[in-house]
């Protein structure tokens, strides 16, 4: 077991030791050659997750998926911060999104799924898209636009990605030794008596909901409302039924009313009404944020830069010289 | 037993995620420390946000709570917040150096 800890920090360096030379400015050949094994290393890290890629179970598919798309991300993370062009990095980290997005669609967070890409591939990504484009390098002599030096030479790559090392080492050594080893997605029906459960905190949905399925029916009171369960499962499993107890109100009879499967809260709503129920006043801060931010950045955008009299001279001459080049370079 | 545990992962369990979140928000940060363009600073500042995102879904998949998805909702208001007004003042820094570099601006004071 040692020398598995011993494998694992020994990949864990190499890669380390690839992303190092991926940084840093070198020759081609090297930075291929530190793709390779980069690649390689990420490839054993993977080889050592799956171990369950030949099973013929259709069950073990979302494990498949999941490995491409953590993957994808990863690769396009490291991608984008070698990358010496901006805008390229910002491309690369769309691709990181839309991945993390397909790991949101496993976990079932349908609605945060699609609110990342809008949200960060729409709108967030476009407006680095638009700074990057206003803050472009005009051209040099020969037409070609060369990534300035600030782009193409990192700082203290060796220190930042020793402590980057250090770091995801000790967050791995915290994430393999606790419980969340074995912690396996809890069975879809596990999740449903949830789901139901978070329907009992939604009185008027529930009421409407026994209403339709019968108009004269009693919601009994609970002896005991903080331990006591209004909808009970039968048949927990795979195709259970809810069901709510009561009394029909003119024949004062018992009466069971079962719940339809559509009455059950999906993904979105449950999200919702956690916003709403759990931290009301985080969203309304959340509101305060975003109004601060753009006011902030009204007020910023509205500020006039005053430059000094050579100041201009000096903005003018550039950017004459640069359309003499541009022009030269097309005649 | 580290490595034990990764050997008996049989299907996805709670920690792949939290290894991918850990392992994104790593890269983000060795990209934070070694770039020297500050919006592609920002950008790996987003890069950490996206790793403790799946961190947040991660566990309240696991755990059954949508908590985990309320906070990302969060965490995508205080990214787009950050986004506004930190391309704001890149934008205003730019217009007075003409350059992207985060050096040129290592003191403040004006």
């Amino acid at each position: 077991m040692a020398s598995s800890i011993f494998y694992l920090a020994c990949v864990l360096g190499i890669a380390t030791a690839a992303l190092y030379l991926l940084v840093r400015p070198g020759p081609r050949a090297l930075k291929l050659g530190a793709t390779v094994v980069g690649l390689g290393a990420l490839g054993w890290l993977v080889q050592q997750f799956v171990g369950m890629l030949g099973g013929d179970d259709p069950s073990d598919r979302p494990g498949v998926i999941f490995f491409i798309f953590s993957l994808i991300a990863v690769a396009s993370a490291v991608r984008m911060i070698t990358h010496s062009r901006p805008i390229y990095s910002a491309l690369y980290f769309v691709m990181v999104v839309l991945s993390s997005a397909g790991l949101f669609l496993l976990l079932e967070a349908e609605f945060m799924a699609f609110a990342l890409v809008i949200v960060y591939a729409g709108a967030i990504l476009i407006t680095y898209l638009f700074v990057l484009m206003l803050a472009q390098q005009t051209p040099g002599e020969d037409g070609t636009v060369q990534s300035p030096e600030y782009d193409r030479i990192p700082r203290e790559p060796a220190a930042g990605v020793a402590v980057g090392f250090v770091m995801l080492a000790l967050l791995s050594e915290m994430i393999f030794s606790g419980v969340s080893t074995e912690l396996e997605a809890p069975p879809v029906a596990e999740a449903e008596v949830a789901a139901w459960q978070e329907l009992e905190q939604m009185p008027g949905r529930l009421n409407a909901e026994i209403l339709k399925a019968e108009p004269d029916f009693q919601l009994p009171p609970l002896a005991n409302p903080q331990t006591d369960q209004l909808i009970r499962i039968d048949d927990p499993g795979d195709d259970q039924v809810a069901y709510v107890v009561g009394l029909l109100a003119d024949s004062r009879e018992p009466a069971r009313v079962e719940l339809p499967d559509s009455a059950m809260p999906q993904n979105i709503q449950r999200v919702g009404w956690a916003l709403v129920h759990q931290y009301p006043a985080s969203l309304e801060l959340a509101g305060v944020i975003l109004l601060m931010a753009m006011f902030g950045a009204v007020v910023l955008a509205q500020r006039q830069i005053e430059l000094s009299d050579e100041e201009k001279l000096e903005a003018a001459r550039a950017h004459q010289s640069a359309r003499d080049a541009a022009n030269g370079g097309g005649a | 037993m580290m490595l034990a545990a990764i050997e008996n992962l049989g299907s996805i369990t709670l920690s792949h995620y939290i290894f991918t979140s850990a392992l994104l928000f790593v890269i983000g940060l060795i990209g934070f420390v070694t770039r020297r363009n500050m919006i592609v600073m920002f950008l790996c500042t987003e890069l950490m946000f996206q790793g403790a995102a799946i961190a947040m879904i991660a566990f309240g998949r696991f755990h059954l709570n949508a908590s985990g998805q309320v906070f990302v909702i969060f965490i995508l208001t205080v990214a787009a917040a950050e986004a506004a007004l930190a391309l704001a003042l890149v934008v205003l820094l730019y217009r007075r150096r003409e350059t992207l570099s985060a050096e040129v601006w290592s003191e403040l004071k004006e």
